[in-house]
């Protein structure tokens, strides 16, 4: 009888969440080494942000590490994440695919700066949502109660203090290719209106991946502070469509 | 088995692909590690945690109320255990709450009376006999827990710890009959044990819906709070 409840080790940790897992942990560590704060977010089931919170703050192997981790458990969490988080922080979400704030927070995080970490059950958030992952593929509405996101940011605890042993691998290494000279390519930045244009001809205030900068938005007209826009050598070029909340 | 679980003893650290094998591989292992005790403990504290639904379903069928605490990372898993009672995705919903929610209740009895008192001054505050005190921790030794545990007990309440390791002074109650339940998980890895406490949960949980269907159970409207 019980062998049906208790999970099997492979229902707990396939290859691929490993393999997503050891990403998440690898790319948090080196956040935190470069002075990054992890922010939480569950709306839905606000302990877990709490959980994970703790466990970073206050390990439970004596001689880790303490790092900086809160919780955010207002009823906005696009505005709570947009006013906690500078460039280079970590935002992870504990939430389903379908959580509204959530898919907005994720969606505006590279505008903060901010690496995104979801992890959830069900139906997976579309390719490309987060810049990590890391999924239960079960559709039984009991799994966040069950232990299972307990399990996985445990594991990402774990592994990131692993990382943290390799302090030679802890800084990405930089003969990178993905570079590209932002003014003469096609690169469009993600960027979200902090002000907008007081006077015709005037630039917005514009938030992006590197922090605030003037952007002129001629090309698509009127912006209203929160549009998202792409920038491309300080102009903003489209204004992105708005996402039901 | 790699060096990089051994940093030290390897100098080069130019290869990020071997240790994301390496992490993967210990993903993998401690998953495996953490699905074998909870498939232990399920096994073992299944006719207890049998017993345990049964006492709780009276006790909701009586007009009882769930009121979970524990410290630290067992605080929050108490209050996703009161929140699986009271908000579950499927069944019937029951009245429980998590008593570590209320910074100012905490923050106050903290301070005023001090820490080993934040949840036993609840209980005393909040509970009738015929509800039920769950304390949630890892070694089973915490104060405050088992001061909470010990006031429910006296008050009438059905009392339940989760404990780890040997199952610490919450076990030693169950032996002196001071204490109704303890679901002990049998690890020395805190966070091994705090996932399986979560399955336990999740079956205690299961069994006192299934238990109060069986039963028909009828809920009284009006206040049973008779002391």
């Amino acid at each position: 009888m019980t062998a049906q409840i208790a999970p099997t080790a492979a229902d707990l940790m396939s290859e691929e969440l490993s393999t997503d897992l050891s990403a998440a942990a690898l790319a948090l560590a080196r956040r935190f080494h470069s002075g990054a704060t992890l922010w939480v977010l569950s709306p839905e089931w606000e302990p877990h942000a709490h959980h994970v919170a703790v466990e970073f703050v206050h390990p439970v192997i004596m001689g880790k590490r303490a790092l900086p981790a809160f919780a955010l458990t207002g009823a906005d969490p696009v505005s709570e994440a947009r006013l906690a988080t500078r460039p280079g922080d970590v935002i992870l979400a504990v939430a389903g695919a379908e959580d509204a704030g959530i898919r907005e927070v994720v969606r505006r995080a590279p505008a903060w700066g901010a690496e995104t970490i979801w992890i959830g059950f069900g139906h997976r958030p579309e390719p490309g949502a987060a810049n990590h992952v890391l999924w239960v593929d079960s559709a039984d509405p009991m799994v966040p109660a069950t232990g299972r996101f307990v399990l996985m940011y445990h594991l990402l605890w774990e592994l990131t203090h692993v990382c943290f042993e390799h302090p030679g691998l802890l800084v990405a290494s930089t003969d990178c290719t993905d570079e590209v000279c932002i003014t003469c390519s096609d690169e469009g930045r993600l960027g979200e209106v902090v002000l907008a244009p007081t006077e015709a001809f005037a630039p917005a205030i514009v938030r992006t991946a590197t922090g605030e900068e003037d952007v002129d938005v001629t090309v698509i007209g009127h912006v209203s502070p929160g549009d998202l826009v792409l920038v491309h050598a300080g102009a903003a070029l489209v204004l992105l469509e708005e996402v039901a909340r | 088995m790699t060096d990089f679980l051994y940093p030290f003893i390897d100098a080069q650290e130019d290869d990020v692909d071997e240790l994301l094998v390496d992490l993967s591989a210990s993903a993998r292992g401690k998953a495996a590690e953490s699905a074998a005790l909870q498939k232990s403990s399920l096994r073992e504290l299944e006719p207890s945690i049998v017993a345990c639904a049964i006492a709780m379903a009276e006790r909701f069928t009586a007009g009882g109320r769930l009121y979970t605490f524990g410290n630290g990372g067992s605080s929050t898993d108490a209050a996703t255990l009161a929140s699986l009672f009271s908000h579950p995705a499927v069944g019937r919903p029951l009245p429980a709450w998590s008593l570590a929610a209320d910074q100012a209740v905490v923050t106050a009895l903290g301070n005023d009376v001090g820490f080993d008192l934040i949840f036993s001054r609840q209980v005393i505050a909040h509970s009738k006999p015929m509800d039920i005190a769950v304390a949630m921790s890892t070694s089973g030794n915490s104060d405050d827990l088992v001061t909470a545990l010990l006031e429910a007990k006296r008050r009438g309440l059905l009392t339940i710890g989760f404990a780890g390791y040997d199952g610490g002074r919450m076990a030693e109650l169950v032996e002196a009959a001071q204490l109704d339940h303890c679901f002990t998980i049998r690890s020395q890895s805190i966070h091994r044990i705090q996932e399986s406490q979560a399955r336990v949960g999740h079956r205690l949980w299961a069994l006192t819906q299934e238990q109060m269907v069986k039963t028909r159970a009828i809920r009284p409207t009006t206040s049973g709070g008779s002391r």
